[in-house]
């Protein structure tokens, strides 16, 4: 029994660690440009896509093609910041929610007509590797992502409070007219704020290859965990969506090994009513906007 | 003024006639069918606009109530026998009363954290019903018995009948919409889709009235549920609680012009013949082009016309009565 329960509670927070990858993006979209991107689990799907095809096509190694999807959406990122969010930046939030709809609306279905709704998988040599420890067993590309999840994290992380950019973020997120008055310039600042939360969504698209299938919805899946992960862990704060996602990672496991195969989404949505039933402000206090 | 008002009584009461005559006329059942869609969603848009357009609560889980009202009414059809026009009503009472919960949860979010909540219970109430399986199917969904013509039973031999059934709902989705419109509620909810804290602040008691509305726009979206499933004799979860239903009530109001009377029934016009007419080039649909074709237009009107495209309606029709001389 304690057994079964710490192989779901490993399972939990190995696949928690893509989620926070996603969750982190929409929380630092959330905090300095102010708006919600309802197309982050687009950009997982594309990094998904491009890890198979260079996979595939040239036989790299899904894990090392985040050295390409990393980059490839970052750059998609400021685009899409520079020639469409720019553009609706302001008090209404009717522009901003639909904007970003109609982008993860318009990805998904282009997906859709040029990759048809099949299954894509790659398989590498440690797909099937596990490591056993005692009873309990790790598989090896679980492991890996989680690792590099992580490392990703952390190294954000430290680019938001050591590099001069990442402090002007900071700024920018607490009060952007100061931060403008002292020389920030808004519109970079979210540029690079947002490419960087898409090179973490391609990041994990890269991570999720070895052992996950790629096909157009499969976006809606991580993003639905990260915004609940991102209201648990209180908005706009990029430690709170990290150790929600994580949790949240853990119960739908638990959910999966006690309640049934397909309730890992009942638990997660049971979790969202409940917080936004009993703490709507999120775990870590803050404030709701 | 009251010129005015005559010619927009005159121009109303032309535009029912041809409506009232379309289908004596058209006899196709393809066109039928569209003209039943655009109804349809035009009706389903009316209701969303009333919390989405004027209160500026933008929902994307409208299908929770648009599945509620055709699962009643399917229920008591099958199960008890009872006529789909009750069960219609019924639909309608169990979507306003499950508006309430609903709304105490996802109305203490703003913003888009709102309309992620709204996403969050429709799908919880999708999931709910396929996966128990004593209470309505299962994911198999059921076929309604079909009775022939049985009007009592909401069930009609060719699609004319069905179009004026449509047609009767959305006449009393914008007579309520009108009615709403010229009353104090009106005023309070465009008050509150503008600025909550400053609405709040000068004695609009937001909560209530964003309660209220919910109500009217869940009671209305459950009618076009029932409507829906019997006119395609088909129920399940997957159809009754569908995102694209969710989408589709919003995005033809925001395309035509969010929170004005007739903005959704523009946007839903628009839409839906270009969907048709991709179909009708293209063959059967690509998968995924018409939401690709949808999602590019939403892009254009947001970027170019946030205030839809009834704007560029009324603008037209200002040059247009500008170029006639005075006394016309």
């Amino acid at each position: 029994m304690l057994e079964t329960v710490a192989q779901a509670v490993i399972n939990g927070l190995l696949i928690g660690g893509i989620y926070a990858l996603v969750s982190i993006g929409v929380t630092l979209i959330f905090g300095v440009v102010k708006i919600v991107n309802f197309a982050q689990g687009e950009f997982v799907m594309i990094g998904m896509y491009i890890s198979f095809f260079l996979a595939t096509q040239f036989g790299i190694d899904p894990v090392l093609s985040l050295l390409v999807s990393m980059p490839a959406l970052f750059v998609v990122g400021v685009l899409v910041q520079h020639f469409l969010i720019r553009r609706v930046l302001g008090p209404n939030d009717m522009p901003q929610i639909f904007l970003t709809f109609a982008l993860s609306l318009l990805l998904l279905n282009l997906a859709l007509m040029l990759f048809t709704a099949n299954y894509r998988t790659v398989h590498t040599s440690y797909s099937d590797e596990a490591i056993h420890l005692g009873g309990l067993y790790i598989p090896v590309a679980k492991l890996i992502a989680f690792v590099v999840a992580m490392g990703l994290s952390g190294a954000l992380w430290v680019f938001l409070h050591a590099t001069d950019l990442g402090k002007a973020m900071r700024a920018a997120a607490q009060n952007r007219d100061v931060a403008t008055l002292m020389g920030i310039n808004p519109n970079r600042v979210f540029c690079v704020a947002f490419g960087a939360a898409l090179a973490l969504a391609g990041a994990a698209g890269s991570l999720l290859m070895p052992f996950y299938s790629a096909y157009p919805f499969v976006g809606q899946v991580f993003v639905l965990m990260a915004f609940v992960a991102v209201v648990l862990g209180t908005l706009g704060n990029v430690l709170g969506a990290l150790v929600a996602s994580l949790m949240m990672g853990v119960a739908e496991s638990l959910g999966i090994q006690f309640v049934g195969a397909d309730s890992g989404l009942i638990v997660v949505f049971a979790m969202f009513l409940l917080t936004l039933a009993f703490k709507p402000s999120g775990l870590g206090g803050g404030r709701v906007r | 003024m009251a010129k005015a008002g005559k010619g927009k009584m005159l121009s109303l009461a032309a535009l029912a006639a041809i409506l009232l005559v379309l289908p004596q006329v058209v006899k196709s059942s393809f066109a039928l069918d569209i003209f039943i869609r655009i109804l349809l969603f035009s009706f389903i848009g009316v209701a969303w606009n009333l919390i989405g357009g004027y209160a500026k609560q933008l929902s994307l889980g409208h299908a929770a109530f648009f599945g509620l009202g055709a699962y009643t009414s399917t229920i008591m059809q099958v199960d008890f026998g009872i006529s789909p026009w009750i069960g219609m009503v019924a639909g309608g009472v169990v979507a306003m009363l499950a508006s309430l919960p609903i709304g105490w949860l996802c109305f203490r979010l703003r913003g888009p954290y709102f309309t992620i909540a709204t996403i969050a219970t429709a799908q919880a109430l999708m999931l709910i019903f396929l996966k128990f399986r004593d209470l309505a199917w299962g994911a198999e969904g059921t076929t309604i018995p079909n009775l022939g013509s049985s009007p009592l039973m909401m069930q009609f031999e060719g699609k004319a009948a069905y179009y004026y059934v449509v047609l009767g709902l959305l006449a009393l989705g914008l007579a309520i919409t009108y009615r709403i419109e010229q009353s104090w509620m009106g005023y309070y909810l465009v008050a509150i889709g503008e600025n909550e804290d400053a609405a709040e602040a000068i004695g609009v008691n937001a909560s209530r009235i964003k309660r209220d509305i919910f109500m009217i726009s869940s009671f209305l979206t459950a009618l076009a549920g029932t409507f829906y499933v019997q006119y395609i004799y088909f129920i399940d979860p997957a159809t009754a609680f569908n995102f694209n239903i969710s989408i589709e009530a919003a995005l033809v109001s925001i395309v035509g012009g969010i929170g004005t009377l007739w903005g959704p029934v523009i946007g839903t016009v628009l839409l839906e013949t270009t969907s048709a007419l991709l179909q009708s080039w293209l063959g059967s649909t690509t998968g995924g082009l018409q939401l690709t074709v949808y999602a590019l237009i939403l892009m254009a009107v947001i970027l170019w016309r946030p205030t839809g495209l009834i704007g560029v309606f009324n603008e037209a029709r200002q040059r247009y009565l500008k170029r006639q001389p005075a006394h016309a």
